[in-house]
């Protein structure tokens, strides 16, 4: 991979690097991203805990954490907004801030739908305790969880690679997705229909945090590369 | 708000942040998607099959000043109805070059060229080839207005005259210049000095000259740097006419220019040799939409996004 580039040819010609400060204001961006990223996969962690441990006592912690992450995005979305403006960004710093638009969308509906999981438990008084179920959920929980995470991670490192193969990580929460409805299915006279049809909707939501995190994490691949990972068409329950 | 943020992700610090070691790190997209065989960044055949024919084709062109080096190996293909930038910075060689293709540099001296610079597949720099006639067909408008002193008629009118134009010359004239978008403004002082015209006004009857001989190359060295930034949209606006009749290849400094008008983009770059020779090189030539998002070079990206040059 270096050896058409040994070494930048500017460092060659000792000439100045140019433009810190809209380097420093780039990278505020990415890091405000990693923030409210992090606060997000901490929410979708703790919604988590109220639907599979029925702790009804975080619900309202859940929602709270929401406000914060609305504020930082839509101070995010400005700054964006106004360095599009005034910069006249190209090549990858354009790449940067398309994804970042993009990122911060994703991230948002992504925290949305982690209240939506707390207030639909709140709303049925917690879920009836299945083991199977519950299993099941507490596995969709981490697995969404983690490939959330990565994408996190993908914006803190920059690194390309996660979102290449980000596609795999969510194979497997769609399995546990098909899985999960399949079990409420088989089980939906015991635990009741409502139950069933609410405990599917916190499935969607969670199998969704995960898509987010997938487009999250191929937007960084795009910044680093100009081009999307390919993306194969995604299975017929999304 | 700003103030906001940094308190919620700590305030800039001088070290190196992720984004600037990343993009430092990152070696171009030509290496990058050398690894990845998936991800194609190459133009793919179908717009190649669609591409405009080439009217101008340069190759391996290499400039001399005497002993100087002016520029090297610069091989490219400039195509019909299309508006090509050559953009680099300051000593690239890109003027240079730009005057290569109507024997302009006939006038220096010590200049003499090696390679090929083919127009409808004949080389400009063959042995019966008249560098006037060469600039008939090539027509150049420079960096500052310069029209003759003279009426805004007769600047018009002086090319076509000497080159023995046998039409009605009130029609050419008045056909020239509302192809140069310049006749509602001028209809009624034909007569004046050119003189009288504002700068951004004097330059679009430069451009009026230059196709009054009906050429099919304009050749245009930074032809809106003297130029007030509405006279500059009026003379890009010019140009995307232009390229309905005409091929058009412009030195530009100005890279936003060279985004908003042109269909390719010809990066160039110095290069500084032992003895601290500069030569200019063509670094990367490609669609100006590829070049100004997905750069293949690293060279092409520091520059166009301001962070060397």
């Amino acid at each position: 991979m270096t050896t058409l580039h040994p070494e930048p040819a500017h460092e060659q010609k000792g000439e100045i690097e140019l433009r810190h400060h809209f380097d420093d204001e780039l990278d505020e961006l990415r890091r405000g991203l990693v923030e409210m990223l992090s606060l997000v996969a901490e929410n979708t962690r703790r919604s988590g805990e109220v639907v599979v441990e029925n702790r009804l006592d975080l619900v309202d912690a859940v929602i709270d954490a929401d406000d914060p992450i609305d504020k930082i995005c839509r101070n995010l979305e400005h700054r964006t907004f106004e360095i599009l403006a005034l910069q006249q960004p190209v090549a990858s710093d354009l790449r940067f801030l398309v994804a970042m638009t993009r990122a911060l969308y994703e991230a948002e509906r992504s925290g949305d739908l982690a209240v939506n999981i707390a207030k639909r438990t709140a709303a049925q008084n917690g879920f009836p305790q299945h083991p199977q179920i519950q299993g099941l959920l507490a596995r969709l929980v981490d697995e969404s969880a983690k490939v959330f995470e990565s994408a996190v991670e993908a914006v803190a490192t920059l690194d390309p690679e996660i979102g290449m193969g980000a596609e795999e990580a969510d194979d497997i929460v769609d399995t546990i997705t098909e899985r999960f409805f399949g079990n409420i299915h088989a089980h939906s006279q015991e635990i009741g229909l409502e139950c069933a049809v609410e405990l599917s909707h916190v499935g969607r939501f969670l199998e969704r945090i995960a898509d987010h995190g997938v487009n999250i994490a191929q937007n960084i691949t795009y910044v680093m590369t100009g081009s999307f990972p390919d993306t194969e068409p995604s299975s017929p329950s999304s | 708000m700003v103030n906001e943020m940094n308190d919620t992700v700590g305030a800039a610090t001088h070290e190196p942040s992720a984004y600037e070691r990343a993009r430092r790190d990152l070696p171009g997209l030509a290496a990058k998607t050398e690894a990845l065989p998936d991800t194609a960044v190459a133009p793919t055949a179908s717009e190649a099959d669609n591409a405009n024919p080439v009217i101008l084709n340069v190759e391996n062109l290499n400039v001399y000043y005497g002993d100087f080096h002016a520029v090297k190996d610069v091989s490219l293909p400039f195509r019909q109805n299309e508006i090509t930038a050559l953009i680099g910075p300051s000593g690239c060689g890109k003027s240079t070059v730009l005057r290569t293709f109507n024997r302009m540099n006939d006038l220096i001296e010590s200049a003499r060229i090696e390679g090929k610079v083919e127009y409808h597949g004949v080389d400009l720099y063959g042995k019966n080839v008249d560098p006037v006639e060469v600039r008939r067909h090539v027509g150049m408008v420079f960096q500052k207005p310069n029209p003759f002193p003279k009426s805004i008629y007769d600047n018009i009118s002086f090319g076509p005259k000497i080159g023995g134009f046998k039409g009605n010359m009130d029609d050419l004239v008045e056909e020239t210049l509302h192809k140069a978008a310049l006749w509602e403004e001028v209809k009624d002082k034909l007569n004046e000095s050119a003189y009288a015209l504002s700068g951004g006004q004097q330059q679009r009857l430069c451009i009026a000259r230059a196709i009054a001989t009906s050429p099919d190359v304009l050749l245009m060295d930074e032809p809106a740097s003297a130029l007030d930034p509405i006279a500059t949209l009026r003379i890009e606006e010019l140009m995307y006419e232009l390229k309905r009749d005409y091929s058009i290849i412009i030195v530009t400094h100005n890279m936003q220019q060279a985004a908003r008008v042109s269909d390719r983009t010809a990066f160039f770059s110095v290069e500084v040799g032992e003895r601290g020779q500069r030569t200019g090189r063509l670094v990367e030539f490609n669609e100006t939409s590829k070049i100004f998002t997905t750069p293949m070079e690293q060279e092409t990206e520091d520059y166009i996004t301001g962070r060397f040059g």
